[in-house]
């Protein structure tokens, strides 16, 4: 897996994406067109600029390009401007793993001016939860972060692997958040929400990211992990621009059909 | 049908902007020096270049999806001409590349070309 620096950060700015399609598009004599996509062509691409970078930190970014011996070999790499939880703003979506008893009711207005809001209602007798079990690095450092809020004072529990937050939501819209790691012998971490018996709050924006802290809300659909992903060239070159201070580029390459 | 997404400020686009109006107009030369013309398509088509910066992250990521739940130029939605308001209904992504930069914290750029298509 791609390492994280010592911040929890995966990239520093400038950061750079490029999202590339292909569309196979044939031009009639009248100007119309007839157009086939090709979705196993598209590829996405990073460009991670790091500054500032101490000597183990770069040593760590030239180890780990050692090992994938350059463009050779794939590794997961986890969006860092993205949102890696998948539907985001759909939980009754099959990513979702839904406690029996929880009732899930969409298009409830939301703090961002839309209806993308989720009232959630738990009519069991004992906690039931709402989460995505992601296929990612349990080592790196996470952050949760979801606005909610509830007609009367209720709690509700971020859960993050083995951490759990319990909040208090009020009438007005919060966002709430937890960070930490997953379980360190784990191959995947759970992210999700868990509320008491009888609960009934209003969420929107269910957000995990690869980093301490949240940043602003992004709606996901697809999630934010590529698995056997690549570095774009074979060679790393860092310059030393001070003592202990070096800065670098790397490249990453996620294309679908491979 | 889609429609090319708005910032949270409701606006679509942002200065600079560019547009374009296209015709498909044919001319036969003749060997004594005159020539003919002739129109080749029903009407013009119009281009719009949106380029985009200081966008938060939410903002970006909505640029982002528009171009992933269209595959590039292949889908195609309902264009508002920023310019005089005017709706067009059938208009795609003019390009297969989208490029998000993240210049530093609420500050993404991006650039998007809308094409509107013959029908």
């Amino acid at each position: 897996m791609f390492p994280q620096l010592p911040t929890g950060a995966l990239s520093q700015f400038p950061l750079r994406k490029r999202r590339l399609a292909r569309t196979v598009l044939n031009t009639t004599a009248d100007g119309r067109t007839i157009k086939l996509p090709d979705i196993a062509a598209q590829t996405t691409e990073w460009q991670l600029q790091y500054a500032g970078l101490s000597d183990a930190e770069v040593a760590t970014l030239a180890g780990f390009f050692a090992g994938m011996e350059g463009s050779l070999n794939g590794f997961t790499f986890l969006d860092p401007n993205g949102n890696l939880l998948a539907w985001s703003d759909d939980p009754s979506q099959v990513e979702w793993q839904k406690a029996p008893f929880l009732t899930l009711t969409g298009g409830g207005a939301d703090p961002a001016g839309g209806t993308c809001a989720w009232h959630i209602v738990n009519s069991g007798a004992g906690g039931q939860s709402l989460s995505q079990t992601l296929n990612a690095p349990a080592v790196y450092i996470y952050c949760l972060s979801a606005f909610a809020r509830a007609a009367q004072p209720t709690e509700m529990t971020l859960l993050l692997g083995s951490f759990r937050a319990t909040c208090m939501l009020g009438t007005d819209w919060n966002r709430f958040m937890i960070a930490g790691t997953g379980d360190a012998e784990a191959a995947s971490v759970s992210f999700g929400i868990e509320l008491p018996a009888g609960a009934a709050i209003d969420l929107y924006g269910p957000q995990a990211e690869p980093q301490a802290s949240p940043s602003a809300y992004k709606t996901s659909t697809t999630g934010g992990i590529y698995e056997n992903a690549h570095f774009r060239e074979d060679a790393f070159t860092y310059t030393s621009t001070g003592v202990n201070r070096n800065s670098t580029t790397v490249n990453i390459q996620y294309a679908n059909h491979l | 049908m889609a429609t090319f997404p708005k910032l949270k400020t409701h606006a679509v686009a942002q200065y600079p902007a560019s547009r374009a109006l296209r015709y498909q107009n044919q001319t036969v030369r003749f060997l004594d020096g005159t020539g003919q013309r002739y129109r080749d398509a029903s009407g013009p088509l119009h281009r719009w270049v949106i380029r985009l910066s200081e966008l938060d992250e939410g903002e970006l990521a909505e640029m982002e999806g528009f171009f992933l739940s269209n595959e590039g130029q292949f889908g195609s939605f309902v264009f508002v001409d920023p310019w005089d308001g005017a709706s067009y209904p059938n208009c795609s992504l003019g390009s297969d590349e989208l490029d998000l930069t993240a210049v530093e914290e609420m500050q993404g750029q991006t650039s998007l070309t809308v094409v509107e298509n013959r029908t």
